[in-house]
């Protein structure tokens, strides 16, 4: 079973790596491109909601925050790398920090709090740098998508495969029993709250990078734009749709999100967040598992056929 | 007391079996109690006794087994809904609405249908049981001590109009003066005709006032027999009214 | 000084309905521990039909309360069994967590539903008196503003009535403080948890229309006013409508404080810090039991 699934991956990475040579078409990289930049915040989400238990809704903040210090830092003259895990590490400083206070909160103050959080870095960077932010026009002129586009793909790849390493290590089985029963797994000698805030570190770094991503990305935006709460309920939605707490639910729901959304964006922009209103209400009520879930009982009901 | 043969009684379980999570409390416990009857539950801590007795009043489903009701299977029935039928619980620990007065407290206790009517005089029947409660009407719960508090939930549990009373552990941590008001209480509403069911941790007392009783054991009945008859039971004197038994 | 006491005034002004908006969710919190995080935008919808009374059918926006109200109700009800019922069959923690995610969709259909109809366009609704101002010891009250923070305090008061003196709102109490006790006591708890949700919807669609008639209604008001009612109800703790009030004009006063002190953009700010603070420091809130 580990073994296809490696080979699947290793086809669709080939794949997608060489469909910048196989094609020119701006349009269809771009797309590809969403995808992969919501694999990325999905499956960095996930880390904390699937695996630590606790639904974060701050964050667009770590977000925000990578994408702000490698804009900077990368307009200034710094290396796009560079610059991208500084952003990063700017992030999962500052979620380790507040994490010791927000784990005191638990379950639904947990949600609330992180997002009060997020809406206040978001409210005062748009205070604070109210300017759109744009590229110089040299760097317009050299901006070249396919650089943009093997980002994102190294860093959805990356990001898969530490979830992926995470959910098999000693690490995430002691995650995993956190979320499971909190009091049980802190009697028997797990350190929760230490648990807890590597999960916190994995998934906003991963979010930092993100965000260096999309700095990388755009040509100009509000600075504030990244730290919006959107970028936390997409990931959301993603996650929940496809399937939370699992390693291909995020991935999966990415890309129906996305395509979903590209499909609608043409003639009715505001239906799409209706149906996925509707569609997340429906799951977490009847199908809390996502398409994973759906996809395993299907599986289940033909081999029940046979 | 002598034990008597019970023509149909008002409160019969049937090989009940019921959990608690994945651990199963309870197994293929039977017993019955008759209109009119006072019958005491007894057995050490965590043997099953309050299972037992929120799957009677509905808060917990039993996996297995028949609880009828004046003839009527009540398993699974909402808790409310055995309450407008007469069954009764007062549970452990009072469970009283802290944040609201006796008043509001024992006036709530009346909310279900069948007590609607005869709410008034219901009131005025438990500031007779428990005269002190009459002078303390207005005062928050929260203000009263712990044998008053208890007086209020048997007030309240007296307002549904019962017809058969279950009580689990009223004397638990309260002073003994005031454990002899709550018994007496309850044996004066037991003449009145109300049916009692009786976990009770203080055995001697309970057996003493009880018609008839059961002893549970790791959520199997072990003994049966006549309140006399218990207590002077060899196992039930070792194992509850011996020097080493818990005692309050 | 004068500036800071006209500021303060209308921070006073506000805060009623930050306290009319965060009696609901508390309504709904305490008793039936569910989060409703889709409350600002049943305050959004509760504008939005206040809109359509007063444009479409030239309803005085203030009388247009007797209409929203009622149906505000209604839309609790239907919320209530096609929805939140499936929630409260679980157990404390995942009901709150479930709310939480429900409510998130829920917000998210509805605010795609309100730019779908209205537009993303800001809305607002005149009123022939609309431009009437009292002035007092040098300071200009807006009558609109006036009449809504009077109406909030006179519907809080309502609603404290109805909790204390009608059957059912002493059914709702006893069910916020022990669900089970009140099952013993013959209470039918589901349909306190009905009615509890019905009277949150109605005060928050209550608080749309004061909130749409004082200033302005659009999409996005939603996520902005679950915000506030979230920060006063943590504010404020759980178990008591006057204080829920209290702590809405304490917010609306710390809001416009920061804003005299540091500048209008931080007004939001420091409603989200005291919220966090708040939080983290003491759960319960100031008048919480």
């Amino acid at each position: 079973m580990r073994r296809r699934w490696a080979a699947v991956s290793a086809v669709a990475l080939g794949a997608l790596a060489l469909l910048p040579l196989a094609t020119p078409r701006e349009d269809i990289l771009n797309f590809v491109f969403l995808v992969l930049l919501g694999i990325t915040l999905a499956e960095s989400w996930n880390i904390v909601a699937g695996y630590a238990g606790q639904v974060n809704l701050g964050h667009a903040a770590f977000f925000g925050l990578g994408a702000l210090l490698t804009r900077r830092l990368w307009t200034t003259g710094t290396p796009i790398v560079a610059a991208m895990l500084a952003g990063a590490v700017l992030a999962t400083g500052f979620a380790v920090v507040i994490g010791v206070a927000a784990f005191r909160l638990r379950g639904a103050y947990f949600a609330i709090g992180t997002l009060a959080l997020g809406e206040i870095l978001r409210t005062t960077v748009s205070n604070v740098l109210p300017e759109i932010s744009t590229l110089p026009a040299a760097s317009i002129a050299a901006y070249r998508l396919t650089d943009r586009y093997y980002a994102a793909l190294v860093l959805a790849a990356v990001t898969v495969a530490a979830v992926a390493a995470l959910a098999s290590s000693r690490l995430g089985l002691g995650m995993r029993a956190i979320r499971e029963d909190e009091e049980a797994a802190a009697a028997s000698g797990v350190g929760a709250l230490r648990l807890k805030l590597a999960a916190l570190a994995l998934s906003t770094g991963l979010a930092g990078l993100a965000g260096g991503l999309f700095a990388y990305y755009h040509i100009s935006y509000y600075a504030s734009h990244p730290f919006g709460p959107q970028w936390t309920f997409d990931a959301l939605l993603m996650t929940y749709i496809g399937g939370v707490g699992t390693l291909h639910g995020p991935l999966l729901g990415a890309v129906l999100y996305v395509v979903l959304k590209e499909y609608l964006a043409v003639r009715w922009v505001d239906l799409h967040l209706l149906i996925f209103g509707a569609l997340f209400v429906a799951i977490v009520l009847l199908l809390p598992g996502g398409l994973v879930q759906a996809a395993a009982r299907v599986r289940r009901l033909l081999r029940r056929r046979r | 007391m002598a034990g008597r043969p019970v023509a149909t009684p008002l409160l019969a379980l049937h090989g009940v079996e019921a959990a608690h999570g994945d651990v199963r409390a309870v197994s293929d416990v039977s017993l019955s109690v008759a209109a009119g009857e006072m019958v005491a539950l007894l057995g050490p801590n965590g043997a099953g006794k309050s299972t037992l007795l929120a799957c009677a009043a509905g808060l917990l489903r039993p996996r297995a087994g028949t609880i009828r009701f004046d003839g009527e299977d009540i398993a699974g029935v909402s808790a409310h809904r055995i309450v407008d039928l007469g069954l009764a619980l007062v549970p452990e620990g009072r469970r009283l609405f802290g944040g609201m007065t006796v008043d509001e407290n024992l006036e709530l206790g009346a909310f279900a249908p069948r007590a609607r009517a005869g709410a008034a005089a219901a009131l005025e029947r438990v500031f007779a049981l428990f005269p002190v409660l009459a002078e303390r009407r207005r005062q928050p719960v929260g203000t009263l001590s712990g044998g008053q508090q208890q007086m209020v939930a048997v007030g309240r549990a007296l307002m549904t109009n019962p017809r058969l009373l279950m009580l689990d552990e009223p004397s638990l941590g309260i002073a003994p003066r005031l454990v002899t008001a709550i018994f007496e209480a309850v044996v004066a509403i037991n003449r009145a005709g109300v049916g009692i069911l009786l976990v009770e941790q203080n055995v001697h007392a309970a057996l003493s006032l009880a018609h008839r009783g059961y002893v549970l054991e790791n959520g199997r009945i072990v003994g049966e027999g006549s309140g006399a008859g218990l207590l002077g039971d060899p196992h039930v004197r070792r194992a509850y009214l011996g020097p080493l038994a818990v005692r309050e | 000084m004068m500036i800071l006491a006209q500021q303060l005034l209308l921070g006073v002004l506000i805060g009623g309905l930050y306290g009319l908006a965060a009696a609901g969710l508390s309504l709904v919190f305490g008793v039936m521990r569910v989060l409703d995080v889709a409350h600002g935008e049943l305050i959004m919808l509760g504008g939005y039909g206040t809109f359509w009374l007063v444009t479409l059918l030239g309803v005085d926006p203030f009388l247009a309360l007797g209409l929203v109200i009622p149906g505000a109700l209604a839309l609790g009800v239907a919320l209530y069994w096609g929805l939140f019922a499936f929630v409260v069959r679980a157990d404390e923690a995942t009901r709150v967590k479930n709310s939480l995610l429900i409510g998130f969709g829920l917000a998210l259909a509805l605010h795609a539903l309100a730019v779908r109809l209205w537009t993303a366009d800001e809305r607002s609704v005149p009123t022939p008196y609309g431009g009437a101002v009292f002035t007092v010891a040098g300071l200009s009250i807006p009558a609109v503003r006036l009449l809504s923070l009077v109406l909030a305090f006179a519907l809080i008061l309502s609603l404290q009535l109805l909790l204390t003196r009608w059957r059912w709102g002493k059914a709702i109490r006893a069910t916020a403080e022990d669900w089970q006790a009140a099952l013993l006591t013959g209470i039918d708890v589901r349909r306190a948890y009905l009615l509890a949700f019905a009277l949150g919807t109605a005060l928050a669609g209550a608080a749309g229309t004061l909130v749409t008639i004082g200033y302005a209604v659009s999409p996005s008001i939603g996520l902005e006013w679950t915000l506030k009612a979230l920060i006063v109800v943590v504010l404020a703790g759980l178990g008591s409508m006057p204080g829920t009030f209290v702590g809405g004009l304490v917010l609306g006063v710390a809001e416009a404080a920061s804003a005299a002190a540091f500048g209008g953009p931080y007004r939001e700010v420091v409603g989200l810090v005291i919220f966090v603070v708040v939080l983290v420091v003491r759960p319960r809130g100031l008048f919480g039991r």
